[in-house]
């Protein structure tokens, strides 16, 4: 795939996933790089790393996804993954509230302590179990089959509202019946600076940039091929 | 004693903020007590009691491997210990010092830093020793033959025709002095006896255990097998040939049955090496067991998961949904566990130790370690071993913070750093966390890293030797992949590199060699020798090291953190604050909440101590401490984030001076003594060397406190969260506006929240005032009212400040506030009574004005004072002031210049004595208790307003008072030096300003001011001085009696009215001769007694019209000096006003 888009410029976008537990970072990911839906995944302990590349018209963007565990005790290691992350993914799931909530806080810690210029994008999770046209548009065999009723608690202006305000990103999504998910990393990938691109890490990691971009333009090839991947975009 | 004072020290050391933070002593000294629970992986309620050298001899029947010295045996040199249950034996030698006290730490000796049993010998529960003898030897050796339970069971004991039994035997020759050996062995029998009981349980116990089944006889194996976990049902994982599972089952056979099993086996080169091999499936839980020491947790409580499981039955909590989320998750791959009794089982142990262990409740990652164990191990065994893991083997790990796994990080990283450096920079250059990859592999135990046979693998050393296998395994890692990695430039590539190994560790680790030996060696045999041999300096002691050294640094990365995600969801009331007052307000809740713990830890180790004397129980309680010294600190994990009252008022203190007590040794309230902290109680009572307050000064106690504790405990649950704290402090500080602070404060005195509050409420708010004015007002005043005192200071030879003499003035402004409070109290206020009851209102107003006029008239001094009284509203305390500098009073009445008077309110002279007299007569109405009167937001406000110093107390000088950054500069010695200065400084300023007004007031004053101050001249300044501010805040506690007095005087009296009416107008008159004779001769009215009940004089003040009548004694009382005839007084205005009352 890297060889077909080969004169397109590629570069590597670090992406952080956070959010509260279950609601549904993997199962995007997983969608998202394998296309795939898994009713039970294994927890991620401390963070999962997969890649997936993007390919937009001028560029291909290489993903470098970090999976962090959910549970609030993991909060503490989360620095470790969005230490020079230009993208993060803050998920919460639209059934509960307090994800929501969560989520803020992630968006207000990424806000103060991640690279500066990070691209943010708020993502309410589980469309599928509520009654939504959109939701139900996609593949889903069971949209709100469990839930006799419309299971949604946040509604969409009010997250959407909230990404306004804070300069977000902001999407609906359902991992499970793929809704709207590679339109999520796409979007993000527009948003990426050309200009962080250019750094390979951000501008956080910017004293280390020049150094670290050669590198990595002579190792994107190899690396590639050791990464099973399929692009979606 | 003695030992006391070193607790002192201790705990003062404990308490310095310098170092009390960081490390503590049990960390940087681990007691010898836990010492040797992590040697021999005992739990903690054992001790070493008595140790000695000694040889083990386990007879040629028992020996393994043949050889050499069939006939003799093997023996061992190693030390024998032996604690309250256990005989534990080792060749390794003990990391702590024989002389070390028990309950005390000691120095390392030895290089497994309590290592767990690496070493060869034994550790028997005292119960499974069936029978110890002395052995008559020669040459005078004292030696033991020790026979135990091994292999016998109840039965077979009976009917001992069943001859085939080979009974375990090893003999102990003790190598000490006669004395020493004597003692072990008394100690021995004691032990032996008391644990007898234990022989059953143990039996039990032992029968779960998959040895005792293996070693049957062949005809009795009828029965079922004792669980061995789900592996069982569903297959063990990996391919039993492949692992060679039945050699490895008869290699351990044998072992056991040469060497005892479960309890009773010891521990012999063989045993380390068939470990290493890697165990048999179904023994591996037993063996698990044993090495990691959670055997010994199940003999001391076998039914503890059981019990745990049918108690909490059918509750729930956070760690069960968080469970539960996961239960389908947990190495899903094992067909085990995709079945509803893998799950079932799952669930059941996950939840059981969430509840046992509420600290640690549920982490991801357990359940894949859970679900790992219990592939080899019953349900009950994987509890147990869960605990052992979490309390000793991986403490941290799980925790709420993490902390442990995270400080294994920073461990991890410097162990690469020293050893493999090319590789550590090469991290370091491409900006590559090591931990973002080597995290998980911890924390799961490499158990969701490896391939699970591998990971078995390395947990079956884990279990025997120790976290250091954790890193020995990691290091190895990196190191078989060293150049690969070294390629690697960023997280993606590392990680695929590591991947990519794991995945192939079954592989040949040399495909292209010629020796087909070296091709037959697997990756995974690999790194286990590059593991244990190349890293084999990876010990425990120098894990423990590295700990220690990075755990502070990454306590307070966890701390930061925490901290900055705490102050970031503090809610919108937080954006009123700083981020700099909510760091700091973060800083005190913690610390404040922290050092509770520690001195409460402290204060119950020394109770302990002194238990532990009385009872001479050894050991029981130091190991308790050791245990918990660290509980608190937030990196830790749970801690306590509830704050109670009395932590709230060591909060207060400080960050603002009104909340320091005044008078520090008085006993504290005696609801709190008695209530949940017993102990401080009598922790005081006993030594008051030590203070339950710690270093810091003694938090006050105050009404308003306690409103201000019940007001931010927004959901009354007798806590306050940090977040409650935020939202309190925020809005009287971050506001800043003044209508803001003044509704909150009427708030904070509005009990039923309907926007009134009553004539109680009135008192308590004045009460409030000056108990935060006591030490000074802070904040921004009034410029103006400053330069005039700044007049008035020059005159009395600059001794002052000008600030204080505005404090001083602040005391009467509360005083005005009362009055005018209780004038405008509103519906029942005096003017709008016309409804409600005008005719009584009015009658009484007139006759009291009309006696009032009559005093004035006849008695020129007291009128003199009531006079000043009325013109300048505010001197309800300043009146008492005096007394407080009474030098200046007599040397320079007349020397104050009339334009000192503070003109403070808006009101000319005349016209306030007018209205005041007006008023006085209402605020009588006001107080009697037939006559409801309330105020409303409004008119406080108005009140408020009305005058220049409290307005700007509400505007600056209240929410000034709280140092949330600063804190209190002085706080480490408030008692003594700075708040004797302030109060110093007030009672003088007082003084002058009471005698400015004085003066003003036409000189008439002269002659009792005068006379009362040449009389106090001679007693100590200090002394009275000091009680005036408190003394003052007595003054509505007093008005309240009065009314309650009135009360009842209203009710006794109901028939006698005019008679009283006029006995009153006698007595008043008396009361007046007595106060001019008390001008005179001060001396006759003085006496220190009572000086309480003399301030009760002051409050006559509050009741207007009878003011006068006891002002007299004021003046007194001021000096310090009294008279009970003030009180006299007092109480006779008040009847009087009862009798008037009558009249109509």
């Amino acid at each position: 795939m890297a060889d077909s888009n080969a004169p397109k410029p590629s570069s590597s976008v670090k992406l952080v996933l956070l959010g509260e537990a279950a609601v549904g970072k993997s199962s995007l990911v997983l969608r998202f790089v394998n296309n795939d839906f898994q009713e039970n995944k294994e927890p991620t302990i401390g963070a999962a790393f997969l890649t997936q590349k993007c390919n937009l018209p001028t560029r291909t963007i290489k993903f470098e996804i970090w999976d962090t565990a959910g549970q609030e005790r993991f909060a503490s290691l989360a620095p470790m993954y969005y230490r020079n992350a230009q993208a993060a993914l803050v998920v919460y799931d639209l059934t509960k509230p307090t994800s929501l909530i969560k989520a803020k806080h992630w968006v207000a810690e990424l806000q103060r302590q991640a690279s500066p210029g990070i691209v943010i994008a708020l993502v309410g999770n589980k469309l599928d179990l509520t009654n939504d046209e959109a939701g139900a548009g996609g593949d889903a065999e069971d949209v709100g089959a469990e839930e006799s009723g419309d299971a949604r608690k946040i509604s969409t202006e009010e997250a959407k509202t909230y990404a306004e305000e804070e300069g977000l990103l902001f999407f609906e999504t359902s991992a499970k019946t793929g809704y709207h998910v590679t339109e999520v990393f796409t979007a993000i990938a527009n948003a990426i600076p050309e200009t962080s691109l250019k750094t390979a890490r951000g501008p956080g990691a910017a004293h280390a940039a020049s150094r670290t971009e050669e590198q990595r333009v002579n190792l994107n090839g190899p690396r590639d091929s050791n990464a099973k991947e399929t692009c979606v975009c | 004693m003695l030992s006391f004072s070193s607790f002192v020290q201790k705990a003062q050391q404990l308490l310095d903020p310098t170092q009390g933070l960081n490390l503590s002593e049990s960390d940087r000294n681990p007691s010898k007590a836990s010492l040797f629970q992590s040697q021999f992986r005992l739990p903690s309620s054992q001790h070493p009691l008595y140790e000695i050298t000694a040889e083990l001899t386990i007879p040629p029947a028992n020996a393994t491997q043949g050889g050499r010295d069939r006939d003799l045996g093997y023996q061992y040199a190693g030390k024998l210990h032996l604690s309250e249950a256990y005989l534990s034996f080792s060749t390794t030698p003990s990391s702590f010092l024989q002389s070390a006290s028990t309950s005390t730490s000691s120095i390392f000796t030895g290089q497994t830093h309590g290592g767990g049993p690496g070493g060869n010998g034994f550790t028997f529960p005292l119960c499974a020793i069936r029978r110890v003898e002395r052995l008559h030897s020669q040459n005078f050796q004292f030696a033991l033959s020790i026979s135990t339970w091994n292999g016998i069971s109840q039965d077979a004991a009976k009917d001992r025709d069943k001859k085939d039994l080979k009974e375990q035997r090893v003999t102990l020759q003790l190598a000490g002095s006669r004395q020493a050996c004597e003692r072990f062995c008394d100690g021995l029998k004691k032990g032996l006896r008391a644990n007898v009981g234990n022989v059953a349980k143990m039996k039990k116990v032992t029968a779960e255990c998959y040895s005792e089944y293996l070693l049957r006889p062949e005809d009795k194996k009828n029965a079922a097998p004792p669980d061995a976990g789900l592996g069982m049902m569903f297959k063990y994982p990996g391919d039993p040939k492949k692992l060679r599972d039945r050699a490895k089952m008869r290699l351990w056979a044998e072992y056991l049955r040469d060497n005892g099993r479960n309890m009773t086996l010891i521990r012999q080169p063989t045993f380390h090496k068939l470990i290493r091999v890697g165990l048999p499936n179904r023994l591996r839980g037993e063996i698990w067991e044993l090495t990691s020491g959670s055997i010994y947790l199940r003999l001391e409580n076998p039914t503890l998961y059981a019990d745990t499981l049918s108690k909490f039955s059918g509750q729930e909590s956070l760690a069960i949904d968080e469970i539960e989320k996961d239960l389908n998750r947990s190495l899903p791959e094992y067909p085990g566990f995709q079945s509803e009794e893998g799950i079932g089982r799952l669930r059941r142990v996950l939840t059981a130790y969430s509840w046992v262990n509420a600290d640690v409740g549920y982490c991801q990652a357990m359940n894949i370690v859970v679900a790992a164990l219990l592939i080899y191990m019953s349900e009950a065994q994987a509890f147990f071993l869960l605990s052992a893991l979490c309390d000793r083997l991986v403490p941290g790990y799980y925790s709420t913070t993490m902390y442990g796994t995270l400080l294994d990080q920073k461990v991890f990283e410097s162990l690469v750093e020293k050893t493999m450096p090319i590789l550590w920079e090469h991290l370091v250059k491409s900006d590559v966390q090591l931990s973002v990859v080597s995290l998980p592999w911890f924390l799961s135990l490499y158990i969701n890293s490896m391939p699970l046979v591998f990971a078995f693998r390395v947990l079956d050393v884990f279990f025997v030797e120790g976290p250091k296998v954790l890193f020995q395994v990691g290091l190895a890692i990196l190191r078989i992949n060293g150049e690969e990695l070294l390629d690697a430039t960023d997280d993606g590539a590392f990680i695929s590199v590591l991947k990519s190994y794991f995945a192939s560790l079954d592989e040949s680790a040399h495909p292209k060699s010629e020796n087909p030996k070296l091709r037959a060696v697997t990756k995974f045999q690999e790194l286990m020798v590059v593991a244990f041999k190349e890293f084999s300096g990876i010990t425990h002691s120098s894990i423990t090291e590295l700990r220690l050294k990075n755990k502070d640094a990454v306590l307070s990365n966890i701390e930061n953190f925490a901290k900055r995600t705490a102050i970031r969801n503090l809610g919108p009331d937080s954006k009123l604050l700083s981020t700099d007052e909510l760091g700091a307000l973060y800083d005190r809740f913690y610390g404040v909440l922290y050092e509770r713990q520690q001195r409460d830890h402290i204060i119950k180790q020394e109770q302990a101590r002194r238990a532990r004397t009385s009872r001479s129980r050894i050991a029981e309680a130091a190991s308790e401490g050791d245990h918990g010294v660290e509980k608190g600190r937030v990196g830790l994990g749970p801690s306590t984030s509830l704050m109670d009252y009395d932590a709230f008022r060591e909060f207060l203190a400080g960050m603002c001076k009104w909340a320091i007590s005044d008078a520090p040794s008085t006993p504290r309230r005696e609801a709190s003594a008695d209530k949940e902290k017993g102990f401080y109680g009598s922790f005081r009572r006993s030594d008051a060397t030590l203070s339950p307050w710690g270093a810091g000064p003694e938090p006050a106690d105050h009404e308003f406190l306690q409103r201000l504790f019940q007001k931010w405990d927004t959901d009354s649950s007798s806590a306050l969260t940090l977040q409650k704290v935020v939202s309190g402090l925020a809005r009287i500080k971050g506001k800043r506006d003044i209508m803001g602070t003044i509704t909150y404060f009427f708030e904070l005195h509005d009990n039923d929240g309907d926007g009134k509050v009553d004539r109680e409420g009135i008192l308590r708010m004045s009460e409030a005032l000056l108990f935060l004015s006591r030490r000074g007002l802070e904040g921004t005043l009034n410029p103006t009212n400053s330069s005039l005192t700044l007049t008035g200071d020059g005159t009395n030879g600059g001794s002052d400040v000008p600030g204080q003499s505005v404090n001083e003035r602040f005391l009467g402004s509360v005083s005005a506030f009362i009055r005018r409070c209780f004038e405008y109290a509103d519906p029942d206020h005096p003017k709008n009574q016309d409804n409600a009851m005008p005719k009584l209102q009015a009658k009484l107003g007139s006759i009291q004005l009309e006696e009032h006029e009559g005093d004035e008239l006849a008695n020129p001094d007291a009128f003199a004072i009531g006079d000043d009284d009325d013109e300048d509203e505010d001197d309800l305390l300043a009146m008492d002031s005096p007394t407080a500098s009474p030098k200046t009073a007599a040397q320079k009445p007349d020397t104050q210049p009339p334009t000192l008077q503070p003109n403070s309110t808006h009101l000319s002279p005349d016209d306030r004595r007018r209205v005041s007299k007006a008023q006085s007569v209402k605020a009588n109405a006001a107080l009697d208790p037939s006559n409801p009167l309330h105020i409303t937001l409004p008119t406080f406000r108005m009140v408020v307003l009305a005058d220049e110093l409290l307005e700007q107390f509400f505007e600056s000088s209240f929410p000034a008072s709280f140092h949330i950054i600063e804190g209190l500069a002085s706080a480490a010695t408030p008692k003594s030096a700075s708040s004797l200065t302030t109060f110093s400084s007030i009672g003088i300023g007082a003084g002058r300003a009471v005698n400015a007004e004085l003066g003003a007031g036409a000189g008439r004053e002269g002659a009792p001011g005068g006379a009362g101050a040449g009389a106090g001249a001679g007693r100590g300044l200090r002394g009275v001085l000091d009680n005036i501010v408190t003394d003052g805040m007595r003054v509505a506690a007093e008005v309240r009696r009065r009314m309650e007095e009135a009360q009842r005087e209203l009710e006794k009296n109901a028939v006698a009215g005019q008679q009283q009416r006029a006995s009153n107008d006698e007595e008043e008159e008396e009361d007046e001769e007595g106060f001019r004779g008390g001008e005179g001769g001060g001396g006759a009215y003085k006496g220190d007694a009572e000086r309480r009940s003399v301030r009760s004089s002051d409050r006559d003040l509050l009741t207007g019209a009878d003011a006068e009548a006891s002002d007299g004694a004021v003046t007194d009382v001021g000096e310090g000096e009294v008279g009970r005839n003030g009180e006299l007084g007092a109480a006779e205005g008040t009847g009087k006003v009862v009798g008037v009352e009558f009249d109509g």
